[in-house]
């Protein structure tokens, strides 16, 4: 029943920004979250909104994932854009209802904001559907990297990250093994008051972390059997290799941020 | 239960992974849509509480990177902020207090000095730092007055309902799991496996 959720939102297609290093795209939704709210006016906003509109068509990801990525964010652009059409008494009267005078420029208001809420979760999205979780893991060390000499475990912490998307699935698996397990004693976990049900809930979480225990007990096992020793001098399977294409990527996202600067009101 | 370097790493990872998982389980809260209870505080308790202080740091920094790479995460990256800011703000109190008094009478002043903590130290934070950033990012100007009313009927009793709901789960599973994730108590097995080795060495 557990194994049927999804697990990540990686989506494997072929494109152009699957193919690129998780480092450059990590370099530019940096850039992007900034550039963002560079946009001011209509101008500025249609150029941020076509380079959203590329992006998307540029990665080949169906639209429903857009889609279910807005969803939770959904009612907070609605909110926005109700606040600021109500609210905001600049330019001319469109219409009135309920003894409140729509302005137009409200309704511009809301549409900009709506469209600067959209824009930065679709370029969010768009990272973690074009690359995979253990790609932007070592990204992440790549980055990290220079804090080592502040105290900073980078390779640890790169390395306790992919044990976890390792394990997500596997935590998954188990817990539903558990649930059987434990609807075959004759646990309920659907029925009775919050206390009784809470108490059903002792009887799947405990034998959850024991058996997770003794799961990282076996895996450490094993690591120092192997002669793992920390990241010095460690080699890797998935070499990143920054391309041509990353620095390409680069610059088309340096130019949208110059197209912005000059476009925008001052 | 062993305890050493590599151990305590994959833990942390196995510990962050179900804390992340357990964050996709969650009830909102009324009224305030935003906000939401959820239980993936109990493996960032027990980090804590069974190794150290930073353990608890790290399950909770792995949770928040797992819930933004895995879930929607990334296009709330001021929650995922504050909701990172309001494990650490409840787990360190509460490990710090146990470690001094190390019972049980210890461990609920800890959770309940924790929740104050938290909900007081988070009803400041959004006051002066997440409350702002939003009303920057909607570009709509809060007032002073909207403010404190947000502050301090919707964050503040949430977090209070948030750290008791966490402390009344988390003391019977405490209670419970503590003895048998002491020394010796999980590695059994493998002693006994590679007991048996060694009598089948012998004959």
């Amino acid at each position: 029943m557990l194994q049927n959720i999804v697990i990540g939102q990686y989506v494997p297609v072929t494109s152009p920004l699957h193919r690129l290093d998780s480092r450059s795209k990590l370099i530019s939704l940096l850039a992007l979250a900034v550039i963002v709210f560079l946009a001011n006016e209509f101008w500025s906003y249609l150029a941020l909104l076509a380079t959203v509109v590329l992006f998307v068509a540029l990665s080949r990801v169906p639209l429903r994932f857009f889609v279910k990525g807005l969803f939770p964010v959904f009612i907070l652009i609605v909110f926005t854009f109700l606040l600021h059409a109500f609210f905001t008494n600049e330019g001319y009267v469109l219409f009135s209802i309920l003894g409140f005078s729509i302005y137009s420029g409200g309704i511009e208001q809301g549409v900009f904001i709506a469209i600067r809420i959209g824009s930065l979760v679709i370029l969010a999205s768009l990272l973690t559907l074009t690359t995979k979780p253990i790609d932007l893991t070592d990204g992440f060390e790549f980055f990290l990297r220079p804090f080592k000499r502040f105290g900073l475990p980078a390779h640890e912490m790169a390395l306790m990250m992919s044990i976890s998307i390792r394990l997500i699935p596997t935590l998954l698996l188990e817990a539903d093994r558990i649930m059987k397990a434990q609807a075959a004693r004759g646990a309920d976990f659907t029925k009775g008051t919050m206390k009784t049900r809470l108490e059903t809930m002792t009887a799947f979480i405990i034998p959850l972390f024991v058996r997770s225990f003794k799961r990282a007990e076996d895996m450490a096992t094993a690591m120092d059997a192997r002669g793992y020793r920390g990241g010095e001098g460690r080699t890797k399977l998935r070499v990143l290799q920054w391309r041509l294409q990353d620095t390409i990527a680069c610059i088309v996202v340096g130019g949208v941020g110059v197209v912005l600067a000059i476009l925008r009101d001052f | 239960m062993r305890n050493t370097k590599t151990f305590r790493m994959v833990i942390y990872a196995v510990l962050g992974a179900m804390a992340a998982a357990l964050m996709f389980i969650s009830i909102p809260y009324p009224v305030f849509s935003f906000l939401s209870i959820d239980f993936s505080e109990l493996p960032v308790l027990f980090a804590a509480l069974l190794f150290s202080p930073i353990a608890g740091i790290a399950v909770a920094g792995i949770k928040i990177l797992l819930y933004t790479l895995f879930a929607t995460g990334a296009g709330d990256p001021i929650g995922m902020v504050s909701n990172f800011m309001a494990s650490i703000l409840f787990v360190l109190p509460v490990a710090y207090v146990y470690r001094h008094f190390q019972t049980i009478k210890g461990l609920i002043a800890g959770l309940g000095i924790a929740t104050v903590f938290m909900a007081v130290t988070m009803a400041l934070l959004n006051y002066l730092i997440f409350l702002p950033a939003y009303s920057w990012l909607i570009g709509w100007e809060l007032s002073g007055q909207a403010l404190w009313y947000t502050t301090l009927v919707g964050i503040l009793p949430f977090n209070i309902v948030k750290g008791v709901f966490i402390s009344l789960l988390f003391v019977p599973l405490f209670l419970k799991l503590y003895p048998l994730l002491q020394p010796g108590s999980l590695g059994t097995d493998f002693q006994r496996r590679s007991a048996n080795h060694l009598k089948m060495k012998q004959n």
